[in-house]
């Protein structure tokens, strides 16, 4: 390094002289423009972090849109992440489910709200943003997301919120954007996707990352099990009420189970690969849902650059065969993602074995809670994380094989970045009928 | 003599290093003297630029910033500055000596294309590094998430072409009034024209004060496409065929901003489209569903009224064909491309209807280069590259060819009815050809006649050219992208042909 320095300086010194005054002018500017640059490393591994508790800092305060189930189990969690960390205001569109995490955190935490703190209604996040808080944890249907998202950016809140985080493109691009605008801000968001809050998970990828299995060459991924729950429709309920509450069934709340329950896996290979696919043909049908417009299989082959396929797959459908799991491919081994790393001929490479504390125990990496630990950590030590661009790829990545499913075309990515796609009822949302198409789609033409 | 040499040697090195530091120190403070926006305004002999420069958002603005001449102008230091400083100022100061102030096009030198030559993308980011403050509008986020999946292929002055100079007529805000002017409600026409027999006639567009002529083209038989030995011929100009066409009208002019817009008045749609650009279904268009407002200014500030209309789609200029066949009660189109060379030749065979050499009007050759372009055969007749300055004209600006029709080569290209194929004349079958109307299908449409920024070898009779959709709606931003305007095509229009119906 020293002397190649040595040698361009020279060289610069004589060509100075060479040219003359025209030469000189500016020379502090060419001076300062000397660099170097750093090697590349290859075939070490970088150690993930273990951080098993978040660091003590100032003390936190978040508020909580949509305590249904996810809503109340991300507040508990986020309480259970580490010091000085307290709920002080919550957001729903339903009374009842304002009274009954408010009954959990007092009987799990010793947490009281004041009423005061407690809103209903579809612009209950508006008011809830007025709160003196520091994080919003947003657990709504993710319908609802963007423009949760948005607010939260606009009030400057650093935001936990649940995947998937879009269900259409207009909605994914729009969390794309006010991603960018967090980061801008310096805001740290953290999403969902439990995986990458998971130490397996990140040491499998470091050894990966570190060549231990070659060039990644294919993945599969799969969210196959049991139906999924569902609500019938009470006698007192408006259409909005059901359907909100029978959320997971309608495309327009959740993007259907492809996108609400499999962009975990499909995010997995995203996050391996490090890239989004360019398109996605696919398929899937409805056969025994019992509520709702969604379907309940899928399977997509999705290609990324130079050929690289996913196949996905994913089903909710009782007494079949069940596996929510993923497989990497390499050119010199395979992985499961969560824990070993094989070579072609089925001998392991590596195995993952959680760290133990100091009288011997094993420690334990919630990826619930450890979601809420790095989001804790990096507000508190001033380490900027901001996870839903990424997400967002991934949701949108899952809404091009759904749309490929739906419509029995091939779809590709710059169609899903350049599609005007807006699902749900347009305008002011109000508890009432809902003016939406629930039509199941049914892909190509019958015979003549 | 040894000691005295490595004396001399120490004192000529601490000379040089003296010499040295000196140049560096007045090196820095001429590279900062000759950098001052004075400076530049001393030498720059286009004063409106300055003027337009206070007037800009990069002048006068909330945060009391100034942003001067050489921060757009040249590249941020250490990134070429001093490289580009130097370049930019040799160019100068021969313009400066050796010019004619009086030569320079500055209307051409504001046009993206050439601006972005000169506007280093680098400095715009070096200042501007967040593309999402808080408070941006969707639009904007949508319209930056756009400009970054492009790598590298839009500049941020194609849209922001007004951030350092002021230009009233290509605001944003500009847009969504585009086309409203203020008519007397007295004047306007409640019946169309009437055609009698093949005769030329005067259309009026109903609900407008707009009229335009139609000239009576009757029918005849050709020779489309060029010959193999004529100058600057492409390939696709070839086989030669014959070909007979049915007598129609063809209007006289290009279509005008004033018809154009009464079109755009009767029919423009408030909201946007839905109708996504790659899926937009022909045959579900109706004749009612008009043009969103543009996103760009796409009369370019040159002025309207009788001035060649441009910047709509080829689906646009179909649907005012649709339209104005409504509203008349006869049977407007686009020409095909038979038509349209069948009107431009009218009986001429050679490269273009006036005499004329090709290789004599354009700017290529030895002889041209140093003695000039003689271009007294064509400056009469075509709104070209050597004599448009850059921009369209007023369509008398011209004579007419042998059928009465004006600028049927150069100021606005022209929209056919064809598809684009290469060897389009190839396919066609041997022996005459009757009425052709080009392949089946294509990807691209026909474009005829050349414009005011081609050079005469581009706007002779039998040249061809086609649209190129994906390059032309580069810059818009919208999700969908604009059915109705490209954000990025200056120079072609169209002129509509009506049907003659002899029986009538």
């Amino acid at each position: 390094m020293g002397s190649t320095n040595k040698s361009s300086r020279r060289r610069f010194l004589g060509n100075t002289a060479a040219i003359g005054a025209i030469g000189a002018i500016g020379a502090s500017q060419l001076i300062k423009s000397c660099s170097t640059s750093p090697e590349a490393s290859t075939g070490t591994v970088t150690e993930p972090t273990i951080l098993p508790v978040a660091v003590d800092g100032k003390p936190l305060r978040a508020g909580v849109v949509g305590c249904g189930g996810r809503g109340s189990g991300a507040a508990i969690d986020f309480l259970n992440a580490g010091p000085d960390l307290s709920i002080v205001a919550i957001a729903d569109v339903f009374q009842d489910r304002i009274d009954d995490i408010r009954g959990k955190l007092k009987e799990q935490k010793d947490v009281e709200l004041p009423d005061a703190n407690c809103f209903v209604g579809f612009d209950a996040y508006k008011r809830l943003l007025e709160v003196d808080l520091d994080i919003v944890i947003l657990a709504t249907p993710p319908f609802f997301r963007p423009e949760h998202f948005q607010a939260c950016v606009e009030a400057r809140k650093h935001v936990f919120m649940e995947k998937p985080v879009a269900v259409d493109p207009v909605g994914a691009r729009a969390v794309m954007a006010a991603s960018k605008q967090a980061e801008a801000a310096g805001l740290c968001v953290v999403t969902g996707t439990q995986r990458r809050h998971s130490w397996n998970y990140q040491n499998v990828l470091a050894r990966i990352n570190a060549g231990m299995m070659g060039d990644i060459v294919s993945t599969n991924v799969y969210w196959n099990q049991n139906k999924l729950w569902h609500r019938e429709k009470q006698p007192d309920w408006t259409e909005m009420e059901f359907m909100i509450r029978d959320w997971v069934n309608w495309t327009w709340l959740s993007g259907d189970h492809i996108v609400e329950q499999h962009v975990h896996n499909i995010d997995v290979s995203n996050w391996f690969v490090g890239d989004h696919p360019v398109s996605a043909m696919g398929m899937g049908s409805r056969l025994r849902r019992p509520t709702g417009d969604c379907y309940d299989n899928f399977a997509v082959d999705f290609v990324y650059d130079k050929d690289i396929h996913m196949n996905s797959q994913c089903r909710q459908i009782n007494d079949c065969a069940n596996s929510v799991s993923e497989q990497i491919r390499g050119t010199k081994g395979y992985s499961d993602g969560e824990g070993t790393i094989w070579s072609p001929e089925g001998e392991v490479l590596y195995s993952w074995e959680s760290p133990v504390d100091a009288s011997g125990e094993k420690l334990q990496n919630s990826p619930y809670v450890q979601e809420h630990i790095d989001l804790v950590t990096a507000i508190r030590e001033g380490k900027q994380i901001v996870e839903a661009e990424e997400t967002a790829i991934s949701v949108l990545t899952a809404i091009m094989g759904r749309e490929s499913a739906y419509t029995g075309r091939k779809i590709t990515w710059e169609e899903m970045m350049g599609s005007d796609m807006v699902l749900g009822p347009q305008g002011e949302l109000a508890m009432g009928p809902v003016d939406i198409k629930a039509v199941i789609p049914i892909a190509g033409s019958a015979p003549e | 003599m040894r000691r005295k040499s490595k004396k001399t040697g120490r004192i000529l090195f601490l000379l040089g290093v003296i010499v040295t530091a000196l140049l560096v120190f007045f090196g820095n403070k001429a590279v900062v003297a000759t950098s001052t926006d004075d400076y530049c305004a001393s030498c720059h002999i286009h004063p409106h630029s300055t003027d337009s420069w206070k007037l800009s958002t990069h002048v006068d603005n909330k945060r009391g910033i100034r942003v001067r001449c050489v921060d757009c102008h040249l590249p941020p230091h250490g990134e070429g500055y001093l490289v580009e400083k130097a370049k930019t100022g040799a160019r100068d100061v021969w313009a400066k000596w050796f010019r004619d102030p009086e030569s320079f096009n500055w209307e051409a030198k504001s046009q993206i294309e050439h601006a972005k030559g000169h506007t280093f993308e680098a400095s715009c980011i070096h200042c501007h590094q967040n593309n999402y403050p808080l408070g941006l509008t969707k639009e904007g986020r949508d319209a930056h998430l756009y400009y970054e999946r492009q790598a590298g292929e839009l500049h941020c002055i194609n849209c922001h072409i007004t951030v350092g100079h002021y230009d009233p007529d290509r605001l944003h805000a500009k847009n969504t009034d585009f086309g409203i002017i203020e008519t007397a409600s007295t004047d306007l026409y409640t019946e169309p024209g009437v055609m009698s027999g093949l005769n030329d006639f005067t259309e009026y567009i109903p609900g407008s004060a707009v009229s335009f002529e139609m000239i009576a083209i009757p029918g005849g038989s050709f020779q489309m496409g060029s010959p193999d030995d004529e100058p600057f011929r492409n390939k696709d100009e070839g086989p030669v065929k014959e070909v007979e066409v049915d007598p129609f009208f063809m209007a006289k002019i290009e279509v005008s901003w004033d018809e154009y817009l009464a079109f755009f008045k009767q029919t423009g749609a408030q909201g946007k489209s839905t109708d996504t650009y790659l899926n937009v279904d022909k045959a579900q268009v109706d004749a009612i569903s008009g043009p969103t407002p543009p996103y760009g200014a796409p009369d370019q500030g040159w002025g309207k009224g009788k001035m060649p209309s441009m910047s709509m789609t080829h689906n646009a200029a179909e649907v005012y064909c649709q339209w104005l066949s409504e509203i008349t009660g006869k049977s407007y189109r686009l020409p095909t491309e038979a038509e349209w060379e069948y009107a431009a030749r009218g009986g001429s065979t050679g490269p273009y209807y006036f005499e004329g050499d090709p290789k004599r009007f354009v700017k290529q050759g030895v002889r041209n280069k140093l003695f000039g372009v003689d271009t007294a055969g064509i400056n009469s007749y075509v709104t070209y590259m050597e004599n448009s300055g850059a921009r369209s004209l007023p369509p008398e600006a011209k004579i007419e060819n042998p059928f009465g029709l004006l600028n049927m080569l150069g100021n606005v290209a022209e929209f056919c009815s064809d598809w684009y194929a290469e060897d389009a004349y190839a396919q066609y079958s041997d022996g005459v050809l009757k009425n052709p109307r080009g392949p089946a299908q294509g990807e691209e449409h026909v474009i005829r006649g050349g414009s005011y920024r081609d050079g005469a070898d581009r706007v002779r009779s039998a040249s061809r050219d086609y649209t190129r959709t994906d390059a032309w709606l580069k810059t818009d931003p919208q999700i969908p992208k604009s059915v109705w305007w490209y954000s990025d095509c200056f120079h072609v229009g169209f002129r509509v042909v009506c049907e003659y119906n002899e029986t009538e």
